[in-house]
């Protein structure tokens, strides 16, 4: 089977090379190819580099690749940097006299200031739009249509642009055009992995997101935010992280399916809340956007350097979950999962994802996707007795019902100090130690309730992963009769099954977004196993199919 | 109403002649008369000695973290508008650990009444110089007395939003009404509680 096409626009910032992007993608949605895009973009407004590529096919594709069939530099000179990612039949596009050399028959000229000359500026990269729409052999009216619908407000101008770009890709490069394609089965829509949290919390009865602005998670802030009136939540932008957790804290403790949303500089503000949610058993899910650490590190680019992090976040003894999705159906199944997690286990429920899937976009039907929506409200009690005890540790699973302010007789104190069953704050041993098993007794049940590993292949040579990496490693083992795939999608508790496949494995190899091996580290706490080959990569770029697939043929 | 609804049968740890037990008191009082009924109430305490009244009033309440009771409640109100909401802490807490949540309470100008016992000191833990110790003061932690500026906390907020109610009192005078105004205010309300702290306010003395 072909590999998927693959398409690059390249140039400085602000010249709407993700706008561009974006809408490239959803023209491909809508012609139904399955399709994978990703951007990289420095952190800042304007100059510096920006990329955006994006794999498509007809038929099943999980990941964007690192080959491109066709590289547009919408300024001389960007296309450079990514010469060692044409495919040898592979054409670059740009404004320049072709280099000596190698590159030479891939090179074509693109006049795009010439043809851009008596357009307004922001249409420009429109023009390239079209080209591209012209040498994929995409549906015109599909890819004017689309155009139309997205920029509204400069129809007219971005359509003549469009014009512009397909005639003169027609006039000058039809023996380059692509054969037409069989129709695929994709989904016709697209979000990123930001707005499919955005979608899962919505569609999981989500009443209070509050997040400080913080790449890569901002994304989900803004959906949500442009979104409060309509679907009548309140998303709240308060002054720092630690303001963020605990007003989520108090709304949940009202009675509030409440989630939070940052990276992990803003996580370690929130720890300590972490801890309280922990103690008094207030449930709130806080969506973990890696990007790459330290301190401020590299914001805007990916990494799974926060794992051991999460898994451990908060001072002292608690239980909590962690879950990962792995791609952007995943992300918005994992949102509103988690919501039920914290309404029924009144802990924290942290949901890590990273740059690269949050702010790339996939194939998405909400339509289909809300369908498996079911919403959990834990135990609640309406009508208390006057002995109500809210941290009543009778419950077998640790979860003790609990009541919501209004609520006659159900008053109580949720307490950040250690408790009795009452809420009354203690030091005495046995109330203790009753109240820490108690809490924990929560790990068992969320055994019970959270996403289990799934297994892709058969075991005997298995790449074992999490997150984002999933699409990546699908598509490089792809066809293959040799190599099995283990997705660990709850990373905390460890669900035991974990152990029996590692156990079945005889080639175990680690692929990671970071560079400890931190999902080996966190197994090794729970199973035995060894590790044949460990394939991590810590630059702030996202693993690509090819990158795996050529290690795994040196195994 | 009977103001001793609101008790939890809890016996309060504070130390005796502790100006503590005017603030909770007339806080109660305050509740029973404002006719409010225990379950529509959400007490949000900070940590320190006043937040210890957590356990001695039976409403819905947060024991929270130390700086922390402004988000909570703001989190609370935000959802849940039809709720009185109240915090309860000290100026180690709202002025020292927590000052931007009250600067952004205060710009928010959102209905909750913060109620600070302000004595100057940190004396759960034993006597350190707060916020608002007088400059020169000498504590445990400023053996050669503090070199900071106290914060003007009443001013400041008042400055950061002149809409809202602000102001220093002194727990023996009217203390009862003051709380029921600023209950009522409809918009955030400060009251800075100017107290002594009867074991460890000694050190302030110069």
């Amino acid at each position: 089977m072909a590999q998927p096409t693959t398409v690059k626009i390249v140039g400085p910032a602000g010249t709407g090379i993700k706008s561009i992007g974006r809408l490239l993608s959803r023209i491909l949605a809508k012609h139904r190819f399955f399709l994978h895009d990703y951007s990289e973009y420095p952190s800042l407004v304007r100059g510096g580099h920006n990329t955006y590529q994006v794999s498509f096919s007809p038929q099943e594709n999980f990941a964007v690749f690192r080959t491109v069939d066709f590289l547009f530099s919408l300024q001389p000179g960007h296309w450079q940097e990514h010469q060692k990612e044409i495919s040898p039949q592979g054409l670059i596009f740009s404004e320049e006299t072709p280099p000596a050399g190698k590159l030479k028959k891939n090179f074509l000229f693109f006049p795009l200031s010439e043809l851009a000359r008596d357009l307004p500026p922001v249409v420009a990269n429109t023009v390239s739009l079209g080209a591209i729409g012209f040498l994929l052999n995409l549906k015109k009216e599909i890819c004017q249509n689309t155009l139309a619908t997205t920029f509204p407000q400069a129809k007219k101008e971005n359509l003549r642009a469009f014009q512009k770009g397909w005639e003169f890709a027609q006039q000058h490069w039809s023996e380059k055009r692509l054969p037409p394609f069989s129709q695929g089965k994709g989904e016709k829509e697209i979000v990123d992995g930001n707005e499919a949290f955005g979608w899962g919390f919505l569609k999981g009865k989500g009443d209070f997101y509050a997040a400080y602005p913080m790449t890569p998670s901002t994304g989900t802030l803004h959906f949500l935010a442009e979104k409060q009136k309509e679907a009548k939540i309140i998303v709240r932008h308060p002054e720092d992280e630690i303001a963020v957790a605990n007003m989520a804290a108090g709304a949940a403790f009202a009675g509030a399916r409440a989630a939070v949303g940052t990276s992990g500089g803003g996580l370690a503000l929130m720890n300590e809340t972490i801890s309280f949610c922990g103690i008094a058993e207030i449930g709130v899910v806080f969506y973990l956007v890696q990007r790459v650490g330290p301190a401020t590190g590299m914001p805007t680019w990916t990494a799974q350097g926060d794992l051991l992090f999460a898994v451990f976040s908060g001072h002292g003894e608690f239980p909590k979950v962690v879950i990962a999705p792995g791609d952007q159906k995943e992300s918005f199944q994992f949102s509103w999962q988690a919501l039920n997690l914290a309404a029924e286990l009144q802990t924290p429920i942290i949901v890590v994802s990273d740059k690269f899937l949050a702010e790339s976009s996939a194939n998405f039907s909400l339509e289909k996707q809300q369908k498996e929506v079911k919403i959990k409200k834990g135990k609640i009690v309406i009508n208390p007795r006057e002995d109500f005890r809210r941290y009543s540790w009778q419950n077998k699973d640790g979860c003790s019902p609990r009541t919501l302010p209004g609520t006659k007789n159900g008053e109580f104190l949720a307490n950040s100090y250690e408790h009795d069953q009452s809420g009354f704050s203690t030091e005495n041993a046995f109330v203790a130690a009753k109240m820490a098993q108690k809490r924990m007794k929560k790990l068992k049940k969320a055994l019970q309730i959270t996403p289990k590993p799934q297994l892709f292949g058969r075991p005997k040579n298995l790449i074992v992963s999490w997150g984002s990496t999933k699409g990546s490693i699908l598509a490089a083992i792809k066809n293959s009769s040799k190599w099995g795939f283990l997705q660990i999608k709850t990373l905390w508790p460890l669900h035991p099954e974990i152990g029996k496949i590692l156990s079945q494995a005889q080639k175990i190899v680690l692929v990671e977004n970071n560079q400890l091996g931190q999902l080996e580290t966190l197994l090794k706490t729970h199973f035995s196993f060894s590790v044949k080959k460990r394939l991590l990569k810590f630059t702030g770029r996202p693993f690509f199919p090819e990158e795996i697939k050529n290690e795994l043929e040196k195994i | 109403m009977n103001w001793k609804k609101f008790d939890t049968g809890k016996t309060p740890t504070w130390c005796p002649g502790c100006p503590n037990y005017l603030l909770w008191l007339a806080l109660k009082q305050s509740l029973a008369e404002l006719k409010l009924k225990r379950e529509k109430i959400v007490i949000a305490y900070d940590i320190g000695c006043a937040g210890n009244m957590a356990d001695f009033i039976k409403t819905y309440g947060v024991h929270t973290l130390h700086g922390r009771a402004i988000p909570v409640a703001m989190g609370v109100k935000y959802f849940r508008p039809e709720l009185t909401v109240i915090v309860v802490g000290g100026d180690g807490g709202i002025y020292g650990e927590g000052l931007n949540h009250l600067v952004t309470a205060a710009r928010a100008n959102i209905d909750i009444t913060v109620l600070v016992a302000n004595n100057h000191l940190y004396s759960l833990t034993t006597g350190q110089a707060s916020p608002t110790t007088p400059k020169g003061a000498a504590s445990k932690s400023t053996p050669q007395g503090t070199d900071l500026n106290p914060l003007p906390a009443v001013a400041m907020v008042k400055k950061v939003n002149p809409q809202v109610l602000a102001e220093t009192i002194s727990p023996q005078q009217h203390l009862k009404e003051k709380i029921k105004k600023a209950i009522k205010f409809p918009g955030f309300a400060l009251l800075d509680i100017d107290q002594t702290c009867v074991t460890f306010g000694k050190l302030l003395r110069k």
